[in-house]
């Protein structure tokens, strides 16, 4: 039991791991995924900026919730997720670059947000527009890009400050000073961004939960990715001893957790719309309970919590290699689907209609995240070796 | 009581977090034994030796709980329109206390719960406090729907129970939802305390002095012995009883919203009220434990066991809880206004401006700027301070559920039925008498209860764990190197 | 008619949870079956240096909870859809989301129901006699000391060898339990 604890020394991406290459596969995939998109512009106009929008919000979730994961670390003094942490620093790591891929959203305004149109509105939207008006929405969008790559640049950089400047305790406490104040930022900046990006699509409605759902998704997009990138590495020949099963068991652990979170928000925002039965609160389960959407409502409750909710329920799935990885993709997947359920049925057509699109798009966007997230891993060491809770992070163990 | 004093003002002492390994949780150099002596010597004393002040309090508790006993008797007698009830209030004090309370029940089941599966070690000195809290302020809390119903003889009609007239109760009612949820609840955590009290009480078993006290504990520690094979069994049954009693406080609560979120009435129903309502009764119930544990940690010499850092660590999650409600307001606030429902944004002008305003500006600055003081480490750390601050909020949260409930219902849709709240005098006693009834529970388990849970608390010392070694091998234990 | 005493077994103290540790292992290792570690708190890893079971608790909770969510959704169902039908706020009869609430608060009380009892069961209490309790140093194994009690019903139990062996083990007392 009592292990010696040996600082690992498999932290660099050496140049002949494929991983060091990630960057140009990302790129490369990325590229092409956005020409696909583009293609057939001419013919597809609305629907490829929707498909652009949900592969665009997909990607960010994933970014945000890393983002969250580590002022989180911080803010609770976290000592188990120092090796994994780095993971998701390199991830959010990407954040600044979403303003560049924020462009087609931008250039798309028109046919993604009615409430655009100012020449054409009904009485609500005119009521509304001192918030929802071009000007404003683009001076919001400037302040979410500005708030999340500062607080991005400034725990990255004190991190990485610390792998030279070995357990420099003052970096670990500016850190955790300013978690408190980055939670409030984050916490405010992600809830509007939601609002703005994805309820403002159907201008009309709206529900004050929305921006926790967003959250909740987030989350889960972010643990598994971090689950899915720490079993990479290791197959890669890389972090052996760093990253051990507690690690897993415990993104296991948060997987499950806001698997149930996800649903409990899902179904209490649905639940009081549904009970109080208003016109113009159902529009937006109305919406998706027709043209073939329906399937995706119903099959949700279904795929993305009864399914994984059972399946992570077991330790021994959460401790065990393969059963993590499962864990984690199929959660992936549904975060994907998620998103797609909330952006794709207000580009009007018919479920999956066009659908290879919405792939592209998301091989495009996604793309260009791992092209980005590739290019920051190459930079550093592929954990915070010189975090003061090292020590207690790798000899962690579950009770 | 214990004598270490040096080792008691120890436990103010505020220092700095260490940025590798872990503050002590328990102050001082102690043994196993030392913990034991500590907590059990409250209980043990004789009954004769009952300190003054507990026997004043106790008795004052006491009486204050027989007013409210002969208040229900006058309610029942006269009915419920000696309550400051009207149309359109229909829902008044008793739901506002209904709420309150069983909000304040919702930090013990969270602290042993969801601190124990985010291994959040320093609640071993607290959750004990914060469970009895729970299935007191539970209690309460059931006291209010109970008398509430009129006819209370017949309150056993909220159960699905088959009857000779073949009616069932509604299931598609959020109100008989509450009657599960609330009953899960208490019975839930009612079970868990007892599970963790059971190795304690056979601590008091043991070392009982006296036949009766023997046998008592005895009895109801089952005949505990520290099996390793039982511990087995009891530490999964722990985990599986924290795994469930996590989601189920939130759902508590959720229900409790779902009763006003449900309906269609501006500022009712609205969809964040589940996780806003879950992160007030959050706030309250943290606030409520600094109330109690303050001054209980003082006069039970118990300092060195509940530390400063203990203190800091509820102003974090006062502070976080706080800001999660200014959130949940902020966004009913931005909605009202944004849906462009016209009876939205007037509800929400109307609690801020109307003729409830006195009670929003209280809700307000209690609940959402007072915690703001704790982003400063000075407040967060002083003792004083946070107890006077934990008070506040216990205001605040009691005023909040005060806004929701009567702004809504007074001012409704039709101008033609509104209608100004007064509470009557019987409202009042009856909110005071069930602090009676509270306190009452509370000073009796504060004196004959393990007021922490032992074990538990020698599990997290660092001789618990089997590869400990002692700083230095020529002295047997450690407690022997801090008295050397 | 007082029966003479039988030795129940052999009752060996320790003082600390890393002496326990040790200690056990070597029981283990000498292959004893029927003899139990007794602490004041649970010790961290004791059951693997016991060669315990991992407890079956999760089966019989995962089965309370399964049949306390089947018989509320299924009884909500019956009652408000089949046994009184009643159309209340133009609700359908059959109302799943509404029922989902109770279905999740009945699940977790037959779930915590049966995990309180499976507890109880398992560990085979109350029982408020056990021979060991008549020992007066067994006293402070609710307090802080730590103990090992071999069975004599083991069948490699053998009073002078079992001694020896738990003398081996750094025991700071030996003492007979009588029946």
């Amino acid at each position: 039991m009592a292990h010696e604890i040996k600082i690992p020394e498999d932290v660099d991406l050496p140049a002949s791991s494929l991983w060091s290459k990630l960057w140009i596969i990302g790129a490369g995939v990325g590229a092409l995924g956005l020409v696909g998109t583009f293609a057939t512009y001419s013919s597809n106009q609305k629907h490829i900026y929707h498909s652009y929008l949900f592969a665009f919000m997909t990607m960010l979730s994933i970014a945000l919730g890393c983002l969250a994961f580590v002022i989180i670390q911080h803010v609770v003094r976290a000592g188990w997720s120092a090796v994994i942490r780095r993971i998701a620093e390199n991830a959010m790591m990407t954040l600044p670059v979403f303003v560049l891929l924020f462009i087609p959203v931008y250039v798309g305004v028109h046919d993604l947000y009615h409430w655009s149109h100012a020449e054409s509105l009904d009485d609500i939207l005119k009521a509304k527009a001192p918030y929802l008006n071009m000007e404003f929405w683009r001076i919001r969008a400037v302040v979410y890009f500005v708030i999340w790559g500062v607080l991005a640049v400034f725990f990255y950089r004190k991190s990485t400050a610390q792998d030279d400047n070995q357990k420099d305790p003052s970096l670990t406490r500016s850190m955790w000073k300013a978690s408190g104040v980055a939670v409030l930022l984050f916490g405010l900046s992600q809830t509007f961004a939601s609002f703005d990006w994805l309820m403002s699509e159907q201008p009309h409605w709206y529900s004050t939960m929305f921006g926790v759902y967003y959250f909740a998704g987030s989350m889960l997009g972010a643990y598994a990715f971090m689950t899915l990138v720490a079993k990479g590495l290791q197959k890669g020949g890389l972090l052996k001893t760093a990253i051990t099963t507690e690690h897993y068991h415990d993104l296991g652990k948060f997987l499950f957790g806001h698997t149930v979170f996800w649903a409990y928000i899902g179904f209490s925002q649905f639940f009081l719309i549904w009970y109080a039965n208003i016109p113009e609160e159902t529009e937006f389960f109305i919406h998706r309970l027709h043209h073939g959407w329906e399937t995706v409502s119903y099959a949700l409750p279904l795929v993305h919590f009864f399914i994984p909710f059972f399946f992570l329920l077991s330790r021994h799935v959460k401790r065990h290699p393969t059963g993590i990885l499962v864990g984690a993709f199929y959660v992936m997947a549904m975060h994907i689907l998620d998103v797609w359920w909330l952006v794709m049925p207000n580009a009007g057509g018919h479920m999956g209609e066009k659908i290879w699109i919405d792939a592209c798009a998301l091989l495009g966007v996604g793309g260009a995240f791992l092209a980005v997230f590739g290019f920051v891993m190459n930079r550093h060491k592929l954990i915070a070796i010189g975090d003061p809770r090292l020590e207690e992070s790798l000899a962690h163990e579950n009770y | 009581m214990a004598t270490d004093m040096t080792a008691q003002s120890y436990g103010d002492v505020n220092l700095e977090d260490p940025v590798s390994g872990r503050e002590l949780l328990i102050r001082g150099n102690h043994d196993f034994h030392y913990v034991t002596e500590a907590v059990c010597s409250v209980a043990e004393m004789k009954l004769l030796d009952t300190p003054k002040p507990w026997v004043f309090g106790w008795m004052l508790a006491v009486s204050v709980l027989a007013f409210l006993g002969s208040l229900i008797l006058y309610l029942i007698w006269e009915g419920v329109g000696i309550w400051g009830n009207n149309n359109p209030v229909g829902w008044g004090w008793p739901i506002v206390n209904f709420v309150f309370w069983v909000g304040i029940g919702h930090a013990g089941t969270l602290i042993s719960a969801i601190l124990y599966l985010f291994r959040q070690k320093w609640r071993t000195s607290i959750n004990r406090y914060a469970e009895a809290m729970t299935i007191f302020a539970v209690i309460c809390a059931l006291v209010f729907p109970g008398i509430h119903v009129g006819r209370i003889w017949l309150a056993y009609w909220l159960l699905p129970l088959p009857n000779q007239m073949d009616m069932w109760v509604n299931f598609r009612s959020p109100l008989l939802w509450d009657v599960f949820a609330v009953g899960t609840y208490f019975t839930v955590s009612l079970l868990f305390w007892f599970t963790g009290l059971v190795p304690d009480f056979a601590t008091l078993r043991d070392r009982a002095q006296h036949k009766v006290a023997q046998v008592l504990y005895g009895i109801v520690a089952m005949g505990w012995r520290g099996s390793q094979r039982h511990w087995n069994h009891y530490e999964k049954a722990y985990q599986i009883m924290a795994c469930f009693s996590a989601p189920l406080v939130l759902s508590v609560h959720t229900v409790v919203s779902f009763d006003f979120a449900v309906s269609q009435l501006p500022g009712w129903h609205t969809t964040i009220f589940p996780p806003y309502f879950v992160a007030g009764a959050i706030f309250s119930g943290f606030a409520m434990v600094q109330t109690l544990v303050i001054p209980a940690r003082a006069w039970l010499g118990l300092k060195h066991i509940v530390t400063i850092k203990h203190i800091e660590n509820m102003n974090k999650i006062i502070l976080l809880t706080g800001s999660l409600v200014g959130y949940a307001y902020t966004m009913e606030f931005f909605m009202a206004w944004y849906s462009g429902n016209e009876y939205e944004g007037f509800t929400f002008i109307n609690r801020m401006f109307g003729p409830y305003w006195w009670a929003y500006w209280i809700m307000m600055s209690c609940n959402v700027f007072s915690p703001q003081f704790y982003w400063f480490k000075k407040l967060r750390t002083n003792i004083t301070f946070s107890f006077i601050l934990s008070i506040f909020v216990n205001i605040g949260m009691w005023f909040e559920r005060f806004v929701i409930t009567v702004t809504s219902l007074a001012n409704d849709f039709l101008i033609s039925s509104w209608d100004y709240f007064v509470p009557t005098w019987v409202d009042i006693s009856m909110f005071i008498g069930s602090f009676g009834l509270f306190f009452t529970l509370f000073l009796l388990f504060v004196r004959f209860f393990p007021v922490i849970a032992i074990a538990e608390a020698k599990s997290v010392m660092p001789e618990a764990d089997p590869h400990y070694h002692p700083p230095h091998d020529d002295h047997p234990a450690p407690a022997a190197a801090a008295s050397a | 008619m007082a029966k003479p005493p039988r030795t129940w077994g052999l009752l060996a103290q320790y003082e600390s949870a890393a002496d326990i540790y040790k200690a056990c292992e070597k029981v283990r290792d000498a292959g004893y079956s029927k003899w139990d570690a007794h602490t004041p708190f649970p010790v961290h890893g004791l059951d693997k240096a016991m060669g315990d079971k991992p407890s079956p608790l999760p089966w019989m909770v995962l089965g309370g909870g399964l049949t306390g969510g089947t018989f509320a959704m299924s009884f909500m169902i019956w009652v408000n859809a089949f046994d009184y039908p009643l159309n209340i706020g133009g609700k359908p009869l059959a109302s799943v989301p509404a029922f989902i609430p109770v279905t999740f608060e009945l699940t977790v009380l037959f779930s915590v129901f049966a995990c309180f009892f499976g507890l109880w069961f398992l560990c085979r209490l109350p029982q408020l006699f056990h021979p060991a309790f008549a020992n007066k140093a067994f006293a402070r194994v609710t307090d802080d000391k730590f103990f090992i009690i071999i069975e004599a019903a083991d069948s490699k139990f053998d009073k002078s060898n079992t001694r020896t062996l738990l003398e081996q083990t750094g025991a700071t007392l030996i003492e007979e339990v009588e029946d």
